[in-house]
């Protein structure tokens, strides 16, 4: 009954248009005046929820991604991938996966991945005839790979989210072959489209290029095997790796490429204090609000529904995907994360999931829905930067969404391969 | 008045944030520094740093009412006439402030009953930690008085941030 109140008024509040993090604060708030507990018991779980050590990595990932792409570094990396992968048919859809995964490696942010892609490859597709509608699929879709190349802030949401400890190491390494896959099948997406729309080949810019661009994108790279490594040898916690990426960017941003002023540096560290004032919200809001679910036996009543419709574990993980599919399509990532998690992870570990694999399954789940409408930040922001209309593009991304959806269902049913690489070197 | 006092709160928790940030990061790169370099681990950098966190995402947060910036499901509000969809944003600016309030005042409670506790590593009462909840709270309410004083006039309060 107040769990049902609970949920209820978390919809309504939701679909009036109040920002999450107070959706989720105030209908929790309502039930626990409802029943009878005092309000200050609900602030203190706002409080312990926020109070968490592993929280610090998020800024400091999200400043030090946001610099990174403010150094002019996509430019580079795109003529890494162009090297490596310009000559096929439809190079340059090609390019843009490649350079997307890579790009992924340094920041992390699919927004970010999404405008500092668009802005360098958009335009260089349009000179060579490539329509706006693929332009923007494949900038869009490849641009989620960076959720779940490492580095990834999302990762950590879910690791702080998750009602058991996840090692964060383990889910950087998890998130390795996923990412490559979903790489793979978004470059076969790519070519099939561009051969049938019959787009040109490119041409190899020659060594001395290649060379250049390696070398001017290496310092870039080195900040993405300074965290991953720093956190797998225990070398730093995530905290500490993310704090020295972001002090190793500002150096290298101002005196290797030279394009960090202090105007982009303030930019890049307002962008850094949004995000995180925001994720932080939600996650204190979800601390009141999950610790409510728990009390009224939510997670159980959840269980049962879902067991009442098949008992089978493979089944159980399919409804899930399709929850999580259809709520990706309308609420953004982080906030899903926060408020999924430790509602779902209880129930698939039952089934016998690692919480480890889980949570790089919701990653490209939650993923795929950044990029489906009808709210999609990716989509529209690669819409924006590629000057086309959402409904034209949506109409011509089938292939990319079969791509992804397909290895979503390989990552769901093959726990190897999340779990190979944290099993061989975690 | 209101509209200048909103704006001079909204930059200046913009501002303390940006270098917040920057300190708590120095810190951080301090405490691995002291523990690779020094060979003497500082028991103060870990819990300071998270302290500091605690208060400047707070005052951004509520600044983050002014600006509009907190992740939120507009689809409903996008599809409804001009005149319905005035009252969906002054109900949720409602919606809003009342949360708000209770942060304020049950915030306020919390941090009364755990001031008496101290945070083991830094010698601080423990509910000097919460106390930016109520604070902000009292600036959200702020800002919320002031979204729905602009919104009944047909107008919206402009964002500072972007």
């Amino acid at each position: 009954m107040e769990l049902a109140f609970l949920l209820i008024l978390l919809a309504i509040l939701l679909a009036m248009g109040v920002p999450v993090a107070f959706a989720l604060g105030a209908s929790s708030l309502a039930t626990f005046l409802m029943l009878d507990i005092p309000a200050v018991v609900a602030f203190q779980r706002m409080a312990a929820s926020m109070n968490v050590f592993t929280l610090m990595a998020i800024p400091f990932f999200v400043f030090a991604g946001d610099l990174m792409a403010r150094t002019g570094i996509a430019e580079r990396l795109v003529q890494v991938s162009e090297a490596l992968f310009g000559r096929s048919r439809g190079g340059l859809g090609q390019v843009d996966v490649g350079a997307s995964m890579m790009f992924g490696a340094v920041s992390g942010s699919a927004v970010a991945s999404v405008s500092a892609m668009g802005s360098t490859l958009m335009p260089m597709m349009r000179e060579r005839g490539y329509d706006a509608d693929y332009a923007v699929n494949v900038t869009v879709t490849a641009a989620i790979l960076g959720i779940l190349i490492p580095p990834s802030h999302n990762m950590i949401i879910y690791a702080a989210a998750a009602p058991v400890s996840v090692s964060i190491g383990d889910l950087f390494l998890a998130g390795v072959i996923p990412g490559l896959l979903a790489g793979g099948a978004l470059m076969v997406a790519a070519w099939r489209v561009a051969v049938r729309r019959g787009y040109p080949k490119g041409e190899f810019p020659g060594w001395a290029v290649l060379i250049r661009a390696l070398i001017m994108a290496v310092p870039g790279i080195i900040t993405a095997l300074i965290i991953v490594f720093g956190i797998i040898l225990g070398v730093f916690t995530p905290t500490e790796s993310s704090a020295i990426a972001v002090l190793y960017t500002i150096l290298i941003g101002a005196f290797v490429y030279r394009t960090l002023g202090p105007k982009r540096f303030l930019e890049a560290a307002r962008g850094a204090v949004k995000t995180t004032a925001m994720v932080m919200l939600i996650i204190g809001a979800a601390g009141m609000f999950g610790w409510l679910f728990a009390l009224l036996k939510g997670p159980a009543a959840l269980a049962g529904a879902l067991t009442s419709v098949s008992s089978e574990p493979a089944m159980i993980m399919l409804m899930i995907l399709l929850v999580l599919l259809v709520l990706g399509a309308f609420m953004d990532m982080a906030p899903l994360i926060i408020i999924t998690t430790p509602i779902f992870l209880p129930v698939v570990m039952e089934t016998g999931v690692d919480p480890v694999q889980f949570g790089i399954i919701m990653l490209l789940n939650l993923g795929i829905g950044l990029v489906t409408p009808p709210v999609g930040a990716v989509l529209f922001v690669g819409c924006a930067v590629g000057k086309a209309r959402p409904e034209q593009v949506v109409k011509t991304i089938w292939p990319f969404y079969l791509a992804l959806i397909a290895v979503l269902l390989l990552v769901a049913y093959v726990p190897a391969l999340s779990l190979w690489l944290p099993e061989t070197f975690g | 008045m209101m509209d200048r006092i909103s704006r001079w709160l909204s930059q200046g928790a913009m501002f303390l944030s940006a270098a917040g940030l920057v300190a708590m990061m120095l810190i951080i790169c301090w405490q691995v520094f002291a523990r690779y370099v020094l060979h003497a681990a500082p028991s103060w950098t870990e819990q300071s740093a998270l302290y500091l966190m605690l208060w400047f995402i707070i005052f951004a947060a509520a600044a983050g009412v002014r600006e509009s910036f907190h992740i939120r499901l507009s689809l409903l509000q996008d599809t409804s006439p001009p005149a319905r969809r005035k009252a969906m944003r002054l109900f949720c600016h409602g919606v809003v402030g009342v949360f708000a309030a209770y942060m304020l005042v049950a915030g306020g409670q919390l941090v009364a009953a755990t001031w008496q506790h101290d945070i083991p590593t830094l010698g601080l009462p423990r509910g000097s930690a919460y106390l930016p909840i109520p604070i902000s709270g009292a600036m959200i309410v702020f800002f919320c008085v002031e979204h729905i004083l602009t919104e009944w006039q047909g107008r919206e309060v402009e964002p500072l941030w972007n």
